[in-house]
């Protein structure tokens, strides 16, 4: 469905150089270096996943999406949604695209909502029918009837995510990019969006393909996981194998009710890493135990009043990935 | 102090850094030189004299007019119509260095910048496809200068005055556009005022807008003599006074609108 | 085909009514531009009237025959003002990335640069360009006849197309460059100074250079003189103002194709 393969994609940066010496030099002798911002990034992607595209700052994340959508064209290497270059035959595959960026709306900031919709059912060429019922569509899951006739200067931030979201999707594209789509967003905005997100891919098979910093987004809504770190791919997997390779261990932790002996405290699919009076906290590997396995186990030996499994940390397994792809 | 030579200094440079744009200002300053020089020429066709001025002088008075307008460079309007236009005004009463000093420090910084990257490319074309326009005298030349320097601060605080106007009709848009053309026509940088039907002139001499071109330009080709240039000279200072009060007058008044209103 | 021009005449007819609609949200800013225009034009056509009073009629052009031949270049650029003004701000579209959303959409990314905006406040420099045009036509007796009329329709929309292409060309080099800005002033600089003066006033070489090279030339000087009889000074078989409209179409695509290079190498903004 879509598709990369070997994509590169150079710069040329000129170097300025400082002082006023290096002004002059500068105005008639520039210094020109070829910066690599995506170095050979190859990946595939089957219609109605979600997909996170994950990597720090600076990584190459909006360069590839420019690519995919037909906005830059790679200095070699291909791209290929549903087998056609969107680079050769631009317009019959960005009919198919929705894109988002989060930070640059492209609703006419000045007007009313409803006129930006107006202009982009002229330009996809868009029958009556499936606007209306698209319209429909945005008005019931994203709430925004009633913003329709507002000026776009005058919504929250949150409620103009909302109007880019159904502009982006009132002709109905199978695919949708999402820069940042929750950037600056309040807890409530960014739920709904997330809800939408799901929806639109349950719904309608939508394939979703979405950047972004926020760890919430990642959990809540992306099976797949692509990150990138200076231009390369460094993981590529399911949000799960990537936990569980990743992140293997979990927390078990228990509150008692009494000073358990020191000999009953060992069981022999976990490690026991930290002991505060009462609060016991237990590591294991998933692989090896299960949750209740080991809850049975030591509940047998202790008298527990309270216990709780702490999930791996996401936030600590992207870290992670993106310092050892640094150092590598 | 240092402050404000840090400003003249950072514009000087920022002038230097696009060097594209540096190449094609001053194409542009060409194609007007060689507009007006060629005007005049065909205006000047077969006839030796017009009010006393000979066609030499008009071609040397036309290229420095240009080459004056490529080289006094005034941006305080725009600085401060965007600066209130932006909001960031009511933070830059707060701050330690003068507004005024500062856009006066930029604006010096990018005129010194371009009486290298600007006046010199322009006279050296200027020289090569029609005349070097050389003063009429050394003593032309010497009172020149320093009226040059005067028209210099008669522009810059007719910049200020209009740019602080903004203070209070901000939604009118950026007046100093208009300010801009009036000079153009009344400072003589065009025409020379002595073409002007006679009340005009008699109207302009009233004016402070020919002392911003017409004065110094005057002096140089030798329109004027040097004791009437010692008069036009007094009178530039005496411009510039009055313009000073003015622009210290709407400045603070500007300021306590902007404080207690909170821009 | 019929099809395809209803469905660009209704994109371009929509464009045209959100831009009209977002400038009358802030009226009062056109009120520096309303004073600025006409003192600007009306001053220049003056300059040369004086210049003809004191001095003589210019390269055999008299005052009425030069208010003629500005005020036809006026009426060209006005025009523009009005329909391309977005093909002097290339540059900043580039460092903005604006060319993304075209880019995109479903529809031919130039189509969109060219209708996404219309700048009705060109009306402002229209005025001025009347004023002097229909002036001029009284003194030289411009007759005004059907023929007439539709020459002078297709000189002034041949000459907007001629100076909105010139404008989209240098504009253009922005997209290898990044700034363009001073290059457009350098062109609208130019095309002020060589379509509201005659031609004729400068040098052979310029003549030539603005005739073949940049066809600046055609957008006033060449059918004025055919309109009013006036020599071109160049004796060529070009005076004809059938000529402008044809230099327009040519250039035009020229322009277009200038631009869809550009917008290969286009890199979007920031990362």
């Amino acid at each position: 469905m879509i598709e990369l393969s070997n994509v590169v994609k150079e710069y040329t940066v000129i170097k300025k150089k400082s002082g006023l010496s290096g002004s002059i030099k500068s105005l008639f002798k520039p210094e020109k270096t070829i910066v690599r911002g995506v170095d050979g990034i190859s990946f595939r992607i089957e219609k109605g996943e979600m997909v996170g595209y994950l990597g720090p700052n600076g990584a190459g994340k909006s360069t590839t999406i420019k690519m995919l959508t037909g906005i830059l064209h790679p200095t070699s290497g291909t791209v290929r949604i549903g087998g056609i270059s969107p680079q050769e035959n631009r317009k019959s595959v960005v009919k198919q695209l929705g894109v988002v960026f989060g930070q640059r709306t492209q609703l006419y900031w000045d007007l009313r909502l409803g006129e930006s919709f107006e202009l982009l059912k002229r330009i996809y060429r868009i029958d009556e029918e499936t606007y209306q019922s698209n319209l429909e569509m945005m008005y019931e899951v994203l709430g925004i009837d009633q913003l329709i006739n507002t000026p776009v200067r005058q919504l929250s931030l949150g409620q103009r995510m909302k109007g880019d979201l159904a502009a982006a999707m009132l002709h109905s594209p199978s695919i949708l990019f999402l820069d940042e789509p929750t950037i600056g967003l309040d807890v409530e905005a960014k739920q709904n969006i997330r809800s939408f997100i799901r929806e639109m891919n349950a719904k309608r098979g939508t394939t979703i393909i979405l950047t972004t910093h926020d760890l919430d987004d990642v959990e809540q809504l992306c099976k797949r996981l692509i990150v990138i770190n200076h231009g390369k791919v460094v993981e590529d997997g399911p949000l799960s194998e990537l936990i569980l390779r990743m992140a293997p261990y979990r927390l078990l932790v228990l509150d008692l009710s009494e000073m358990p002996d020191p000999q009953t405290l060992h069981h022999h699919g976990a490690e026991l890493i930290k002991q505060e009076g009462l609060k016991l906290t237990y590591r294991f590997h998933k692989s090896d135990i299960s949750a209740s396995e080991l809850i049975s186990g030591l509940s047998a030996k202790l008298s527990v009043v309270d216990l709780g499994v702490k999930e791996p940390d996401i936030e600590d397994m992207i870290r992670e990935m993106y310092r050892s792809s640094s150092t590598a | 102090m240092s402050a404000y030579y840090y400003f003249f200094k950072m514009r000087i440079l920022t002038t230097l850094a696009y060097r594209f744009e540096v190449f094609t200002a001053v194409a542009s300053n060409a194609v007007m030189l060689l507009a007006t020089v060629f005007l005049w020429k065909a205006a000047y066709r077969g006839i030796g004299s017009v009010q006393e001025v000979s066609q030499h002088q008009m071609i040397v008075y036309a290229i420095l007019s240009v080459v004056m307008g490529a080289v006094l460079s005034v941006n305080v309007q725009d600085d401060m119509y965007y600066r209130v236009r932006e909001g960031h005004i009511a933070t830059d009463f707060i701050k330690p260095v003068q507004l005024l000093g500062m856009f006066l420090a930029e604006d010096l910084g990018t005129t010194v910048s371009a009486l290298v990257n600007r006046a010199v490319p322009l006279i050296l074309l200027a020289s090569i496809l029609f005349t070097p326009p050389l003063p009429v005298s050394l003593t032309a030349f010497l009172l020149f200068v320093p009226s040059l320097m005067l028209s210099f601060l008669l522009l810059w605080l007719m910049g200020a005055i209009v740019g602080m106007i903004s203070f209070w009709v901000l939604e009118l848009g950026n007046l100093g556009i208009v300010k801009d053309a009036i000079v153009r026509i009344l400072s003589g940088s065009l025409i020379p005022i002595w073409f002007f039907p006679d009340w005009m002139g008699t109207v302009s001499a009233y004016l402070p807008f020919q002392y911003m071109y017409q004065t110094p330009l005057s002096i140089y080709i030798g329109k004027i003599t040097h004791s009437q240039a010692g008069t036009a000279l007094a009178i530039q200072a005496a411009w510039i006074a009055v313009l000073a009060f003015i622009a210290y007058a709407v400045w603070q008044r500007a300021k306590r609108v902007t404080l207690i209103q909170g821009g | 085909m019929v099809t395809a021009i209803r469905y660009h005449v209704s994109v371009a007819y929509f464009f045209a009514k959100l831009a009209v609609q977002r400038q009358l949200e802030y009226p009062l800013f056109l009120v520096s531009w309303f004073l600025m225009i006409p003192l600007q034009y009306i001053s220049g056509v003056w300059v040369l009237k004086l210049m003809v009073e004191q001095f003589q009629a210019l390269a055999g052009w008299t005052f009425p025959q030069l208010a003629f031949l500005y005020g036809l270049g006026l009426l060209s650029h006005g025009l523009s003002v009005i329909f391309f003004i977005q093909t002097w701000h290339i540059d900043n579209m580039v460092i903005r990335g604006d060319f993304d959303r075209m880019l995109l959409r479903p529809m031919n990314v130039f189509f969109q640069f060219v209708v996404n905006y219309v700048n009705f406040i060109g009306i402002i420099d229209l005025i001025p360009g009347f004023l002097i045009f229909f002036y001029g036509c009284a003194q030289v007796g411009f007759e005004w006849t059907l023929v007439n009329v539709l020459k002078l329709a297709a000189v002034v929309i041949g000459g907007m197309f001629i100076r909105a292409s010139i404008c989209t060309i240098m504009g253009s080099a922005a997209f290898w460059t990044k700034r363009s800005g001073s290059l457009i002033s350098l062109t609208l600089a130019t095309m002020e100074r060589t379509t509201m003066y005659p031609l004729s006033v400068y040098p052979k070489v310029i003549q030539l250079a603005l005739t073949f090279i940049l066809p600046i030339g055609f957008i006033s000087f060449y059918p004025a003189t055919d309109f009013i009889g006036q020599e071109d000074g160049f004796t060529l078989p070009v005076g004809l103002a059938i000529w402008t409209p044809i230099v327009g179409i040519v250039t035009f695509a020229v322009s277009h194709f200038i631009f869809q290079s550009g917008l290969k190498r286009y890199e979007s903004a920031g990362s």
